[in-house]
């Protein structure tokens, strides 16, 4: 196992470059990223197994994502708690090359379209997700789920700029601060370049398609009524999630299985999954805390990764298929557990040109661990 | 400080976040209101029956929360002394207070929660894509129905059976055994009972009860000598049940009501009267297209039973269940109004429930205001709705008569 610490920086975010096979970026934030700067760290492994810092730059306010471009191989994309998205250059030290400043709070996810290459998305608390370009100073569309008419609101500024004025009854500003509307991530599919997952505080797992006019397409409860803090697409099976929450579980669903959002008109009923939600094709137990990642393997249609506020990472095999939901055989669906964070594990990532199993994991203990899922 | 609040909250998980946060397809309260709660028997709604004072509060709810009768797809009443619950008298009062006949129209009878059952039903409904918009109501007049033609029947070779016995033994009855199994002391259920007179009588001079009362019109009968009958029309706009200055000493001087040695007295036990409340509830999503401003949202109601002998205990077993339902805990609720049939069992059910003083029944309960029977469920909801902030929980519960309890959560928006 490599290490390397971000001294000083706790880490949130971590993942490998998809051009070179010895290059990964993490994102950190001081103090526990609850007040106080950022720093994005570029690392490279060495061929002697060592871990040197080749570039890094401090931010205002602490960065809780990072991920790289698919289509530039020195350039990566932050998200940072004081609501701005920054994107920075490795040949250009000190400041981001980008900065843009549209969501209202913390910005809490980003991640780059694999399929089309050229956008990505980022989530927010401010509960909206939006669409970037590199080379478009505004974001190209918001989508906002709390809206009851599922439309997107687009470009110019003066819409994106803040959150569509709510419709009379969600209007929270007068209530005292709730997670409910927090989005805390949200992925493209690496299968379709207009389709992507979405994970709230109020336990929603969403389906986006961004061409449609009504762009939103599933929409259920996936962890009980508690909070739903990520959630990835199987990269080999296009039906298949994964989501991860408080309540401890990891959660596979086979979108297939859940019904279609009905026409969400205000004259026709909704089916009603507030409240419970939909049962899921597979549950992985075992996390003593929150789960704060979900992660599913670049290699294997079966391999998941998660991290918890329990200090470890978990590697896990999802057996089950729509004919054998909760196939958990053996020794249970818990491959291995990474012990070696000492503190909350929140960021992890697979190597995507290395060995299959191998993997890189960041936490509160200011550490980055680079090591083999294999050989838990 | 968000952000250490929200780790927090990740760390602790509890499902609050997704109870108060607002979907297209949640059941919501457009309007929460009732009748001031008068005495039985010499009451201002004495000489009308439960019939007469739907009407009337039907006429005057409509006009307030401002819907179109039109829109509203289905009432429920909920009533417990009306022969067969009112079917009849009650359907006509709908349609005498304007409603049109295209309103469908049910009677609910769950004893004691009846009220509460008439809106779990309207809600699921509208849950279940039913319809879009009803009204959860009940009404009661125990002046009129009240007494011995209100006991039931039994089949002769029944009434020697145990389990048929037991769903006969009068409720102030059943109160002693819980007092009796529980070990509740009568000084302690007294100082209850002060404490919910003292809370009541406040909120009357001070008007807290003023927004949820509609001041509807009644009748009263006046004989003369020759037994000649002289109607005279007055407004009921004001709670008669509480009274000023009642300490737990006082309410100790009562002698108990139902067994000699007993400790439920009519000092601490729910006063008889008259009443009704209603709620309108729709769909979130329609309630927006029809331009409906919203005050609150249904999140779940559930029942349960108890031992029939015990019947006080309801509360206390309906309550966690709810709670464990909805996944969240009575330190996510910020307000409880639990039934005051009697103190000795609503005691109970709070300390079983770990339910702190300052968060129950703040405007006092039934023992100072009155119980009329099968309009509690819903005057909890027109109470606790004044009582809730914006964004905070509140969770109803009553004991209900045969052995059972029933518990509701609402959310103030």
């Amino acid at each position: 196992m490599l290490s390397f610490r971000t001294t000083g920086y706790n880490g949130y975010g971590v993942t490998y470059s998809p051009f070179f096979d010895n290059k990964i970026a993490v994102a950190t934030a001081a103090n526990y990223g609850l007040v106080g700067n950022g720093k994005l760290y570029i690392l490279n492994i060495e061929p002697n197994g060592t871990i040197s810092n080749q570039i890094s730059w401090e931010s205002q306010d602490g960065l809780f994502d990072v991920s790289w471009s698919e289509a530039h191989e020195n350039q990566c994309v932050v998200a940072s708690g004081d609501g701005s998205v920054k994107l920075f250059d490795l040949k250009v030290g000190q400041f981001p090359v980008m900065n843009w400043k549209e969501h209202q709070r913390e910005v809490f996810s980003v991640n780059w379209n694999l399929v089309d290459k050229s956008n990505f998305v980022t989530t927010s608390w401010d509960g909206t997700i939006k669409i970037w370009t590199p080379n478009r100073q505004e974001s190209m569309l918001t989508l906002n789920p709390g809206e009851v008419d599922f439309t997107t609101k687009t470009s110019p500024v003066i819409n994106t700029a803040k959150p569509p004025a709510p419709p009379m009854s969600h209007n929270q500003k007068n209530q005292p601060f709730n997670t409910a509307n927090c989005i805390y991530n949200a992925t493209f599919s690496p299968h379709s370049p207009s389709t992507l997952i979405s994970c709230n505080g109020s336990s929603h797992l969403q389906i986006w398609d961004i061409r449609a006019p009504h762009p939103l397409q599933i929409d259920f409860v996936a962890h009980g009524g508690l909070e739903a803090l990520s959630c990835d697409w199987n990269k080999y099976k296009s039906t298949i999630v994964a989501s991860g929450g408080t309540d401890k579980s990891v959660r596979i669903w086979d979108l297939r299985m859940v019904s279609k959002l009905d026409q969400p008109m205000s004259n026709a009923p909704m089916p009603a999954y507030h409240m419970r939600g939909p049962t899921p094709l597979n549950q992985m137990l075992g996390h003593d805390f929150a789960i704060r990642k979900v992660l599913w393997s670049p290699h294997d249609s079966q391999e998941l990764m998660s991290t918890s506020y329990d200090m470890t990472c978990r590697v896990w095999q999802d057996k089950s298929n729509e004919r054998a939901r909760f196939l958990n055989v053996g020794d249970g669906a818990c491959k291995g557990v990474m012990r070696a964070h000492k503190e909350f594990t929140v960021g992890c990532d697979y190597s995507l040109w290395g060995e299959p199993g191998w993997a890189v994991s960041t936490g509160w203990d200011e550490m980055v661990y680079v090591w083999d899922s294999k050989r838990l | 400080m968000d952000r250490l609040n929200q780790l927090a909250g990740q760390l602790s998980p509890s499902a609050k976040n997704s109870i108060t946060s607002k979907n297209p397809d949640d059941v919501v309260i457009i309007a929460a209101y009732r009748t001031a709660l008068t005495k039985g028997g010499k009451g201002g709604f004495k000489d009308v029956g439960s019939d007469w004072i739907l009407t009337k509060f039907l006429e005057q709810f409509i006009a307030k929360s401002g819907v179109d009768p039109k829109l509203i797809e289905d009432v429920a009443v909920g009533n417990v002394l009306n022969r067969a619950a009112g079917a009849s008298e009650h359907r006509g009062a709908c349609l005498a207070a304007g409603l049109p006949d295209s309103s469908a129209f049910i009677a609910v009878n769950r004893q004691c929660s009846s009220g509460l059952m008439a809106i779990q039903d309207i809600a699921n409904k509208i849950k279940v894509g039913e319809i879009d918009c009803g009204i959860g109501a009940g009404v009661e007049s125990m002046s009129a129905n009240y007494g011995p033609q209100s006991i039931p029947k039994v089949t002769e070779q029944l009434q020697e059976n145990e389990q048929m016995a037991k769903c006969l033994i009068p409720m102030g009855i059943t109160n002693e055994n819980v007092a009796a199994k529980y070990n509740m002391k009568r000084p302690a259920q007294d100082e209850f009972a002060a404490k919910s007179y003292n809370k009541a009588e406040k909120a009357v001079s001070s008007g807290a009860f003023k927004d949820e009362i509609l001041p509807i019109e009644s009748q009263l009968a006046e004989e003369d000598d020759d037994d000649n009958v002289t109607w005279k029309k007055i407004t009921v706009d004001t709670d008669e049940g509480p009274r000023k200055g009642v300490t737990a000493e006082s309410l100790g001087k009562i002698r108990p009501a139902f067994k000699k040695d007993g400790v439920t007295s009519a000092g601490n036990a729910s006063q008889v009267s008259d009443g009704a409340a209603a709620v309108l509830l729709t769909r979130r999503s329609f309630a927006e297209k029809h331009g409906l401003k919203i005050v609150g949202k249904y999140v779940n109601t559930v029942s349960v039973g108890v031992p029939p002998e015990i019947m006080g205990v309801g509360p206390a077993i309906a309550i966690p269940h709810l709670l464990k339902k909805t996944g969240i805990t009575v330190d996510d609720v910020s307000v409880f109004e639990v039934n005051e049939a009697f103190a000795a069992q609503c005691l109970y059910s709070a300390e079983a429930c770990k339910i702190p003083q300052e968060k129950l029944n703040l405007n006092g309960g039934a023992i100072a205001l009155g119980h009329p029977l099968g309009a509690t469920g819903a005057r909890q909801y027109a109470t606790i709705l004044r009582l809730l902030k914006a964004g905070e929980i509140g969770l109803t519960s009553m004991c209900i008569g045969t052995g059972m309890g029933a518990a509701s959560l609402v959310v103030k928006e």
